[in-house]
């Protein structure tokens, strides 16, 4: 359980910039998510905590210590990876002992540990098994207890379940999550994965070409997003670009009325935010509708082409063809990268 | 084609012609060739010539295959240039460039001449002639084989053992070696037929006597016009031969069923 402190760091491979001057604070036993896309920079960030890259500049601190230049080997940290990683030459048992009998432990201890940390993630008695006979889920579990028996200060999850089917990964994520928060380790998960990093994180921190867009909690993160980018990236979003004239923003299909300055914006509208009303006028049309059970995703083409999706409670009450006027409910406004207005959230 | 003349090499050694032309089962030649000291120091120094070429080109090529893994950059793909540049180097070119470098008066010695340091002794004409040549030329076969064996180690699976607390000693003891273990018998093997059946090196570079086998056999074959003492030593080569052969067999069958 530790405090890590990121100040300034930036990563340079060649010429290309992978992080740049980035800062965050994990608070003891917080479990947080950098979440971006591939090539965003969250598993090299990821990597230079673990001690894996070194940074270009800047400090990483564990507890008030500066562990930017310490290789792995010495740092307080764990880490499991995307592919397991597992030795396959050891058996359960002995991929757990292996880093306990580094600290030359003695037998018996190593053992108690061994089978301690098994209990805890649901693998007692299978100390004694070939990792090849384990299951894709079992063999991430040892991944797992591989790292928490070392009891790091803070524990590194790269992509745990990307090789997982989406049933075991749902499980698993609330097995991790049940863990993190019984041990009360301080815990940072990268995924780009945003159900995972919604379900599991106290704070999630959105990275775009190595530059953190945003870092606030889940629903912070889903309900105002800071940028366009995160209010595409998280969750289903419509972006429509148009132009505030008098208090209102115009764009084909869709009159506004908001407190905002004149000039160009994106309006951000969710799914489940964006009301429609059956209409004469042909400026917005619905396309199709698709049918989910408990509700509906209705597809709509506005006059320029753009097409938008509300969510609608019925399937039934809407037909493709149907003109339809649009009645944002909840929304924001963003001009130059930053959000200017936001409404009923 | 393989198997056919085996069996004939053998057959020929073991039922040999008599006075009165009639074949009968004998093991004379055998006989004849482990009583004769010459041909064991032959056979001894032909074991101690692969054995020193098996136990030098391990720690040679392992770290050059170790760094070709785990290296990144312009200057691991000169390494590994350098490394297989001695297969495109024919044995007789080779022999003389050593001839030419560490024989009497050669590279070596005129540059310690030139700086007043005394004339070396050199490995031409003794038995450490035919090692110095078989190494070089094994070391891009031994180099091929251990890099393919450590493409089965992931960067993972060393950065998991380094993220536990293995320093690099404890990664190549304990992660890397366990998991090349089968390729390094394999890269052993093969190097052992190779150098066991040598024949250019160890006739240019090594001494008139005692001599490897390969060069005894084409001897006592031509010089001697012997052919049936020539065939058993073809023959006992082989037994030698056949025993590496089969660990490679085991190798690849173990590798096989994992």
């Amino acid at each position: 359980m530790a405090v890590l402190d990121i100040k300034d760091v930036t990563k340079i491979f060649g010429g290309t910039v992978a992080v740049e001057r980035f800062n965050l604070t994990v608070a003891d036993g917080e479990l947080v998510c950098l979440l971006g896309p591939s090539g965003s920079g969250k598993s090299t960030l990821l990597r230079m905590i673990g001690g894996f890259e070194t940074a270009t500049s800047g400090v990483i601190a564990i507890d008030g210590e500066d562990v930017t230049r310490v290789p792995p080997e010495r740092r307080p940290t764990g880490m499991v990876f995307q592919s397991h990683a597992l030795w396959t030459h050891m058996n359960v048992f002995k991929n757990l002992a292996f880093g306990l009998k580094l600290r030359r432990l003695p037998p018996a201890e190593i053992k108690d540990r061994v089978e301690a940390v098994l209990e805890q993630v649901g693998l007692a008695g299978y100390g004694q098994r070939q990792t090849h006979q384990l299951s894709g889920g079992q063999q991430q579990r040892v991944a797992l207890a591989r790292s928490l028996v070392l009891e790091p200060k803070i524990l590194l999850l790269d992509e745990p379940f990307a090789s997982l089917d989406q049933h075991l990964r749902e499980r698993l994520r609330e097995e991790v999550r049940d863990l993190q928060q019984r041990l009360k380790i301080t815990t940072l998960f990268v995924t780009h994965g945003q159900d995972e990093a919604l379900a599991l994180a106290d704070r999630i921190v959105v990275l775009r070409a190595g530059r953190s867009e945003q870092i606030d909690p889940p629903d912070v993160v889903y309900r105002a997003p800071a940028t366009p980018f995160v209010a595409g990236f998280i969750g289903t979003m419509n972006l429509i670009d148009g132009v505030v004239e008098g208090g209102v923003f115009r764009h084909p299909g869709l009159d506004l009325a908001m407190p905002v300055a004149d000039g160009p914006a994106t309006l951000a509208v969710r799914p489940e935010a964006l009301g429609i009303a059956a209409a004469t006028s042909a400026a917005a049309v619905i396309h199709r509708v698709t049918d989910y059970g408990t509700h509906a995703i209705v597809d709509i083409d506005l006059a320029d082409g753009l097409r938008l999706k509300a969510m609608a409670p019925d399937a039934r009450a809407w037909a493709a063809g149907t003109a339809v006027a649009l009645s944002p409910q909840a929304f924001a406004v963003y001009r130059d990268n930053v959000a200017i207005h936001r409404a009923g959230a | 084609m393989i198997i056919w003349p085996i069996l004939s090499a053998i057959g020929r050694t073991l039922w040999l012609p008599g006075a009165d032309g009639v074949s009968r089962f004998s093991l004379e030649t055998y006989v004849f060739f482990f009583s004769d000291q010459y041909s064991i120091n032959n056979l001894m120094v032909t074991l101690w010539t692969t054995g020193v070429c098996a136990l030098l080109l391990l720690p040679i090529c392992l770290p050059i295959a170790l760094y070709l893994r785990f290296a990144k950059g312009r200057l691991a793909a000169y390494v590994q240039g350098l490394a297989i540049f001695p297969m495109f180097v024919p044995s007789i070119i080779l022999s003389y460039a050593i001839i030419r470098v560490l024989g009497p008066n050669g590279t070596v010695d005129l540059l310690f001449n030139s700086v007043g340091l005394p004339k070396i002794r050199s490995p031409y004409l003794t038995p450490w002639g035919p090692v110095i040549g078989l190494v070089w030329d094994n070391i891009p076969l031994t180099v091929l084989i251990l890099l393919s064996g450590l493409g089965a180690v992931s960067d993972q699976s060393v950065e998991a053992a380094r993220d536990v607390g293995a320093r690099r000693w404890a990664v190549l003891w304990h992660i890397i070696l366990p998991r090349i273990t089968n390729s390094i018998l394999v890269a052993i093997s093969f190097t052992v037929l190779g150098i066991f059946s040598a024949f250019t090196l160890p006739y240019v570079l090594g001494p008139a006597a005692p001599e490897m086998m390969g060069p005894f056999m084409q001897r006592t074959f031509r010089d001697l016009n012997d052919p049936t003492n020539a065939i058993t030593q073809a023959v006992i080569s082989f037994a030698f031969c056949i025993v590496f052969g089969l660990f490679y067999v085991r190798s690849v069958a173990k590798n096989r069923k994992t």
